[in-house]
Parts: C-alpha cells; sequence; structure tokens
C-alpha cells in the first residue's frame, strides 16, 4: 500500500549481474555488474561509448540483453516489455530529457502516472512534485516546448516521480544545463534521496558525480573498471589515468 | 447578379452537398488517422472495413431484420474483424517498413475483397441490397433546399464523433498515452504506457468510426458489391496525406477538404466535362504535394525531416 | 568464382525466363497464355523494380507508364482500314497513321521514357509518403484521360483490333532486354549512386550526389521499360481497357516485387514467376486439376482467396521477400573452410558427368 516505502527485503534494489548487450555484431556490455542498495546515491562515470546509456536502457527493456541478469528488490526483470518493467516500481529519466514538447506541462506529469503501480494516490504525487518544482506548478498550462531546457529537465524528472517508483534512474539529467541549473538538479537529487528512492545516476560531470554519490562505478569499453567513493573525489589523477586506459 | 458564371454554379445546393460529402470523408479520415498515429500504418484494407459493414446490413436487411438489429450487428462485424486484423497482421508488421506495411493492407484489402465476391455470387448476381437503411435517403425542402436526410445524418454523426473522440482525447488518460504514443511511443513505453492497450483502443475506436461509415455509405449506395467503399477509401488516404497525417486533426481536414473539394468542383466543371472531375482533383494534390510535402494544413518543416 | 558472380545475377534471371519460354512452347494452346502471362509480368515487375528497388521510394505510379505504352502501342497497329470505323474522334496524326508492331514496341518505350521523365522532374523532389500519394495520382489522371478523352484512344470502349504478336519468342525476348537493361542500370555508376542514396539519402548528397537527379534517371529508364512492356502486354492480349491496366495491375505487380523482395533483380523476376505461376494453378483448379492421384477442385473465386492469403502470409512471415532482396548466387560453403570448400565444388562439378 505504501509504494513509497523502501524494499524490505534484503535484497538490493536494483542488481545487475554479468549483463552482456550485444548491437549486431558490436559488443556494448561485456559482463557488467553493478548495485544499488536501497535508498543509495550509485554514480555511473566514464568516457563516451563506455555503455552507460546502454546500462540504463537494457535495465529498462529497451534494449534485449544478451545474457546476465538484472533484479529490482529480488525479482527479475529480463525479457520484460519497458512497459512492463516502468510499472514495476523503476522510472527513468532519459537522456535529452525526451519531454512531448506538444503537450502541456501539465500532461506530461500526468502521462508518469501511467507508469504507477496503483490506481489511487496521483493527484498526491503530482502535488508532492509541485512542492520539489514549484515552476511546473506555474507553468502547467504552457506547452512543454517553450520550457528552457533546465525547466524541461524538472519536468523530466518530476513526470519520473509521480510514478512512485523504488528506484530512478536518470540518463545525464545535467547534460547542456547552465551552472546554477545543474545545481538545481542535484539538488533535487539530494531531496529525492531522502524521500528514500534509490537513484541510478548516469553523468559526464565525473568529479562532482563522484563526491555527491555514495558510491559510484567507473565504466569502459563495457565494463566496470574502478569503483570510487566520495573519498577520491579529490583524487584526479587516478579518474583521469582510469579514463585514459 | 450572377456575373461570373464559375462562382453562379457554386449555389448553396452544391455546397450543401459538398458539406455532407465532406463529413463522410472526414470520418473516414479520422479512422485512418487513428491508426496511423499510433502504428505509423496507413491502412488500406479500411475500406474493406465498411464494406463488410455495409454486407452485414444487407444481409441482415434480407433476412428481416429491424434496422436497429442490424445496425448493432454491422457494428459488431466491423469491431471483430479490425480486432482480427490488428492481431494477426498489424501486430507481426509492428515493426516493418512503411512500404512492406502498405502492401501488406492491400494485399489484405484484396483478399477480402475476394472473400466478399466470393460470398455475394453465390445467388449468381454481384451487389446484395440493404433495403432497411434506404429510407433515410429520402430529401426534405430546408430553405428552398434539398437536403437529403442522409446528409443532414452524416454532418451530425461526423460532429459528435469528432466532439467526443476531442473529449477522449483530451480529457482522459488513456486519451493523454494515445496522444504521447503518437508523437514518441518509445518514450511513452519508458513511461509505463502499455503499447496493445494503446494500439487495441486505437483499433476500436477506427472500428467504430467504419462501421458508422458503413450505415452512412450505405444509405447513400443501397446496392453493397465488394468493391464498396474502396473509391472513398483511395481519395480519403490521399486526403489524408495531403492534410497533414501526423497529426489527426490535419489529417481529417485533409480528409474532409478533399471531399469539399470533389463537391464543389464537381458543381463547377461544365456538364460535359464532370468525366474528368479525378484528373481535376488529383492534379490539385500533386500540386499542393510539391508545394507543402509535409501537408497542407502541418506546421512547416518539423515533421517532414522525419519522414525523408 | 568470385568474378563470375556478376555474371551470374544476369544470367541466372534470363535463364529462367528462358525456360519459363521453353517450357511453354511445349504445353498446350489454353496453358500457352499462362507462360506468357507470367514472362510479361516480368517484364513489367523489372521495370517497377528498376525505379522503387533501385531508389527505395515507393511508386503506386509505374504501370501509368505501362498504360500509356500499352495504348500508344494499341492505337498505332490497328489496322488503318478499320481504324477510321472504330475509333472516328482520334486526332487526325493518331487516325491516319499505322506502324509495324516492332516498332510499336519502340514507341511503346519511348512514350513512357518521356511521360515518365516529364512527371518526374516536379515528382522527383518528394519522398516517403507524399511521393506514394503523388504517383498514386497520377496513375489516377492517367486512367481517366485514357478512359474519357476520345482522341487519344478508345475511350470507356475496349481498344480491339491490335495484331496479336507477342509469341513466346518475342515475350521472351522483350523481357530479357528489359532484364539486360535493368542489370546494366544497376551496375553503371547511376545505378550505384542512386543505390547509395536508399541506403543513406543525407550521407549521398553529402559526396556529391544529386538525388533529384539519380531518381530521374531511374524514373525515367523505369517508364521506357514499362512503356515496352506494355507494348508487348497489348499485342499478347490483341484487345486492352483502361481498366486493365490500373489498380488491380498495380497491385499485383507491386505484390509480386514485395513477394520477390523488393531490393534485388532477382527478387522482381521470382517474385513475378511464382505469384504467376501460383496464379494460373489456382484458375486451371478452379476447373479442376490432378496433382498426383488426388483431384483439386476449386469452387469459382476461390482463387483469389487462395491468392490473397497466400501473399499475405508471405508478407507477415517473411517481409524481406522470398530471395530476402539479395541477388542470385550459387550456394556456397561458409568461406571459412576453404580447403573443404573447393573439395565441394570439384565434387559438385564432377556430379552431372
Amino acid at each position: 500500500m505504501m509504494s513509497e516505502a523502501p524494499a524490505q527485503t534484503s535484497a538490493p534494489a536494483l542488481a545487475v549481474d554479468g549483463l552482456v548487450v550485444r548491437y549486431g555484431g558490436v559488443t556494448a556490455l561485456r559482463g557488467l555488474d553493478l548495485e544499488l542498495g536501497a535508498g543509495e546515491i550509485v554514480g555511473l562515470i566514464g568516457p563516451n561509448g563506455a555503455g552507460k546509456s546502454t546500462t540504463l536502457h537494457a535495465i529498462m527493456g529497451a534494449v534485449p540483453a544478451h545474457a546476465g541478469e538484472i533484479r529490482l528488490a529480488g525479482k527479475s526483470l529480463r525479457g520484460r516489455a519497458p512497459e512492463a518493467i516502468a510499472r514495476s516500481g523503476i522510472a527513468l529519466v532519459p537522456e535529452g530529457r525526451r519531454i512531448f514538447a506538444e503537450l502541456t506541462v501539465d500532461e506530461n506529469l500526468r502521462l508518469g502516472l501511467s507508469g504507477r503501480r496503483t490506481r489511487d494516490g496521483g493527484e498526491e504525487a503530482v502535488e508532492r512534485v509541485h512542492e520539489m518544482f514549484p515552476i511546473l506548478r506555474d507553468f502547467r498550462r504552457r506547452h512543454a516546448g517553450t520550457l528552457s531546457g533546465g525547466q524541461q529537465q524538472q519536468l523530466a524528472i518530476g513526470r519520473a516521480l509521480v510514478a512512485a517508483p523504488d528506484v530512478l534512474l536518470l540518463d545525464e539529467p545535467s547534460l547542456g544545463l547552465a551552472p546554477k541549473i545543474v545545481d538545481v538538479v542535484f539538488d533535487a537529487l539530494g531531496e529525492i534521496r531522502r524521500r528514500g528512492i534509490s537513484v541510478l545516476l548516469v553523468e559526464q560531470r565525473a568529479q562532482r558525480t563522484v563526491a555527491f554519490a555514495d558510491r559510484t562505478y567507473l565504466l569502459a569499453n563495457g565494463e566496470v573498471r574502478l569503483t570510487l567513493t566520495p573519498a577520491d573525489a579529490g583524487d584526479t589523477d587516478a579518474m583521469v589515468h582510469a579514463y585514459l586506459s | 447578379m450572377s456575373g461570373n458564371p464559375l462562382l453562379g454554379a457554386l449555389d448553396a445546393q452544391t455546397l450543401v452537398d459538398a458539406v455532407g460529402l465532406g463529413a463522410v470523408y472526414a470520418l473516414m479520415a479520422v479512422g485512418i488517422g487513428l491508426v496511423f498515429g499510433v502504428l505509423r500504418l496507413v491502412n488500406f484494407a479500411y475500406g474493406q472495413l465498411i464494406m463488410a459493414g455495409a454486407y452485414t446490413l444487407a444481409f441482415t436487411s434480407q433476412a428481416g431484420w429491424p434496422t436497429w438489429a442490424g445496425i448493432a450487428m454491422c457494428f459488431v462485424v466491423v469491431i471483430v474483424l479490425s480486432g482480427v486484423m490488428d492481431r494477426l497482421v498489424f501486430r507481426p508488421l509492428r515493426t516493418q517498413s512503411p512500404a512492406v506495411m502498405l502492401v501488406t493492407t492491400f494485399a489484405i484489402a484484396f483478399l477480402l475483397q475476394s472473400v466478399a465476391l466470393l460470398v455475394d455470387v453465390r445467388d449468381d448476381t454481384i451487389g446484395e441490397p440493404a433495403a432497411s437503411v434506404a429510407s433515410l435517403n429520402q430529401a426534405i425542402t430546408v430553405w428552398g433546399l434539398e437536403v437529403r436526410k442522409v446528409t443532414i445524418v452524416a454532418v451530425v454523426v461526423a460532429a459528435v464523433a469528432l466532439s467526443l473522440l476531442a473529449l477522449l482525447l483530451t480529457r482522459t488518460r488513456i486519451g493523454l498515452q494515445m496522444r504521447a504514443a503518437a508523437t514518441d511511443f518509445a518514450t511513452a513505453r519508458l513511461l509505463g504506457v502499455r503499447a496493445n492497450t494503446v494500439i487495441a483502443t486505437a483499433v476500436l475506436l477506427s472500428a467504430v468510426i467504419a462501421a458508422a461509415v458503413s450505415v452512412l455509405l450505405t444509405v447513400q449506395n443501397p446496392l453493397v458489391a465488394p468493391d464498396f467503399a474502396l473509391k472513398e477509401t483511395i481519395i480519403v488516404l490521399v486526403g489524408v496525406v495531403v492534410g497533414g497525417i501526423d497529426r489527426l486533426w490535419t489529417a481529417t481536414l485533409g480528409g474532409f477538404a478533399i471531399g469539399f473539394a470533389t463537391g464543389v468542383i464537381n458543381g463547377a466543371l461544365p456538364t460535359d466535362k464532370t468525366v474528368f472531375l479525378p484528373s481535376v482533383v488529383f492534379a490539385l494534390v500533386i500540386l499542393v504535394l510539391l508545394i507543402r510535402p509535409s501537408g497542407l494544413f502541418a506546421r512547416g518543416g518539423t515533421s517532414l525531416v522525419e519522414r525523408v | 568464382m568470385r568474378r563470375l558472380d556478376p555474371w551470374l545475377q544476369l544470367a541466372a534471371p534470363v535463364l529462367l525466363v528462358v525456360a519459363t519460354a521453353i517450357v511453354g512452347s511445349f504445353t498446350a494452346r489454353a496453358t500457352e497464355i499462362y507462360f506468357l502471362t507470367a514472362i510479361t509480368s516480368v517484364a513489367i515487375v523489372v521495370a517497377i523494380y528498376v525505379f522503387v528497388g533501385n531508389s527505395g521510394v515507393l511508386s503506386f505510379g509505374q504501370i501509368s507508364f505501362v498504360a500509356v505504352g500499352a495504348f500508344a502501342a494499341g492505337v498505332m497497329t490497328v489496322p488503318l482500314d478499320s481504324k477510321q470505323g472504330v475509333l472516328p474522334d482520334l486526332f487526325p496524326l493518331l487516325r491516319d497513321h499505322t506502324i509495324g508492331d516492332v516498332s510499336s514496341l519502340a514507341l511503346a518505350a519511348v512514350v513512357g521514357a518521356v511521360f515518365a521523365f516529364l512527371v518526374g522532374i516536379p515528382l522527383m523532389r518528394l519522398s516517403g509518403l507524399a511521393a506514394g500519394i503523388a504517383t498514386f495520382a497520377v496513375l489516377e489522371i492517367t486512367h481517366n484521360l485514357l478512359r474519357e478523352w476520345t482522341k487519344i484512344g478508345p475511350g470507356a470502349t475496349t481498344l480491339a483490333l491490335v495484331p496479336e504478336t507477342t509469341d513466346l519468342t518475342r515475350a521472351a525476348i522483350g523481357t530479357v532486354v528489359v532484364i539486360a537493361a535493368a542489370f546494366a542500370y544497376q551496375r553503371s555508376r547511376f545505378g550505384r549512386s542512386l543505390r547509395a542514396t536508399r541506403e543513406d539519402a543525407a550521407a549521398a548528397q553529402a559526396v556529391g550526389i544529386d538525388v533529384h537527379r539519380q531518381r530521374l534517371w531511374a524514373f525515367t529508364l523505369s517508364g521506357a521499360l514499362a512503356g515496352l512492356a506494355g507494348g508487348l502486354y497489348v499485342h499478347m492480349l490483341g484487345s486492352i481497357t483502361a481498366d486493365q491496366v490500373y489498380l488491380e495491375l498495380t497491385f499485383v505487380t507491386l505484390a509480386m516485387l514485395v513477394i520477390g523482395g523488393i531490393t534485388s533483380l532477382w527478387g522482381a523476376v521470382v517474385g513475378a514467376l511464382a505469384v504467376s505461376g501460383l496464379d494460373s494453378f489456382l484458375s486451371e483448379a478452379e476447373q479442376g486439376v490432378g496433382v498426383g492421384a488426388a483431384t483439386i477442385d476449386l469452387p469459382q473465386g476461390a482463387r483469389l482467396v487462395t491468392l490473397g492469403t497466400l501473399m499475405a502470409l508471405v508478407l507477415v512471415l517473411r517481409p524481406s521477400g522470398l530471395t530476402g532482396g539479395r541477388e542470385f548466387r550459387l550456394p556456397r560453403p561458409p568461406r571459412r573452410r576453404v580447403a573443404a570448400a573447393d573439395g565441394a565444388s570439384k565434387e559438385a562439378a564432377r556430379e552431372p558427368v
């Protein structure tokens, strides 16, 4: 009933084991392992083409996994349709935000309700998102396409949150945003963590992500190269080295 | 008073008939546009759904069913057939190229037409009369104009159906999901929008409209043959693309426009030249497509990029 | 082996057509018409393929060029003494002249090419659905004019008294010419450029290919070949109406192309022959035909239903067509085992001896 409470099982909120994804002859992920505990924020960084977005897409069922296992609170997600995965307590904030420019802000937000596991409670969820991002209430009747990049990003995050997920996946939420707006996004992530939602954050801003997240995986060439803690955030040499290797 | 002979021909009578034709075409355009929106599939076999409905009206009428029962049966047959088409044909084709999808629906149209022929010729004549609905075809006089009852019914049905559809699309959750799916199906699914539900709803709505069109067209043309509604479907498909198939309302407007234009040009052409009506209409179609390839009513540029 | 491949890609379809003609020549007069129809269908489908297959742009208009070819060849070969009687309204130029049937085929090709070129100049700027609908509009206009305008043809009546000169030999020669032209085109610089635009129009444009011009060449060649095919068609039938070269023929020939595999010459030929063969068999079956010990006797009208069902099935289950859209090639063992492959091919070569 309390869908927003953290999972009670001892299994991690999200676990990926030996995930392999191939596009035609190209192997994008070669046996990826990662784990996301309840209420944790985990970062995923790495150079372009390392397989960060592919990981998120494979979790969501948008690209087929060749081998390996993906579990949400212990239950396997493999082979399920994207909409079924979205309705099982996991939400994605896609790269480039992918908001519906011709729908209003409110309609975009309500579209996120499609991912809820229960019929009721939608209005409260929208209300809570309005509290977190007041701009979405002020501009509720505007076409989403008229919002600025930062506002659209807030809308994309809000749209994912109204589904009341246990796990939130974000694909480069700070991409193309002004530094001040990036702060707003990271503040929101902190607020989301306080609500007990586990977050898997794909980012280009390596240093900031490492400092912010509980743990950060550095991906290269389709596998985890390093696991970093906030203490490593100052150690730029190690990171640069990992990127270049 | 009447200086220009061309404008003189465009009297109120012509306009009334043109509006009636436009209303039926607009309904068909909505039916085709709904399915295109979620499936990106131009359903050439839409006309054969209408044909199946018309045969249902004819056979129930011959069997002595009351008119309302025949109409109800017509809706049932069209909806069931449409659902079968979605399950057996559209679903396996979802990921195919538009050319393959279009040719396949062509094949389905051909198949259904052949089945109709097989059923129709059992009595050794082609064509089955649907007498029970023909009474709607009588004319009444309104302000000195001859208006057939079916014209009024067509305009009313089109107005009501389009308003209900607009309400459904803007006021309900499934409507919102359908609009989102029509713009970006992949993202909609990632948000938890069920693909099968959305598609099934679009197919169902499209079938309900096809059934309504069956009744309207059968009233106007009570002798039902295997090529019933074929010509209308072709013209509407053209109108839908000319109007702008990427959006439901531009597609609908395109359907209405081509029906209305056909009516008006037909009235404006000299009597001995009306046989060339198709040439004039289709030349106009080519002209519009050359000037605005993404649709007459489409907003400039954006949709063209996707299509190329 | 590799160097032989291109010639096999030409030889295989040509041999298939010639073989069809030879088999047809041994059959009874009543059955021969099926073989004639099949071979003429190959010509039409290959003509469509030249544009649709190479450009990737769907056109519903190519049957217009078959139609003008058929009517040009037909009207110009009706004997003069009867022409003034049956076609009195023709333009004097058409009414008072008659040409031989071989030159009428050349005329059909020229008329088809000129018509396609003129139509193509504006239309080749379009692609996708807009192109599909615009070419369809061309078909509608052509049909409407041929059907109603008695100055250029018989109007709504049947154009009769056309000499029936397309026998199996002529049909085969004409169709082989069409196939050879299609082959030469797709091997040429023009053909390769156009196929590049099919894969990625933007990239092709970036390397300096003029998409509009390349499409126009293919459209014109396709028009010429379709016109020629139309000429063969009308001389096969001996009479023609505007309705015979309209929607149904458009649908059937496009279905043949898609069923065979839209992107290859081999697919066009295989599709045309497979569907024609099936259609002929079903027509016979409606009369009752013996297959082995059993006799198949289909009810009237079942032919169309069966044909439609089978076409729909192929399209749904194997949308890339029977050939997968690839050119003909000999079955070849996997490349890794070169030594074994050599042995196998020697063995295969020895076998027929």
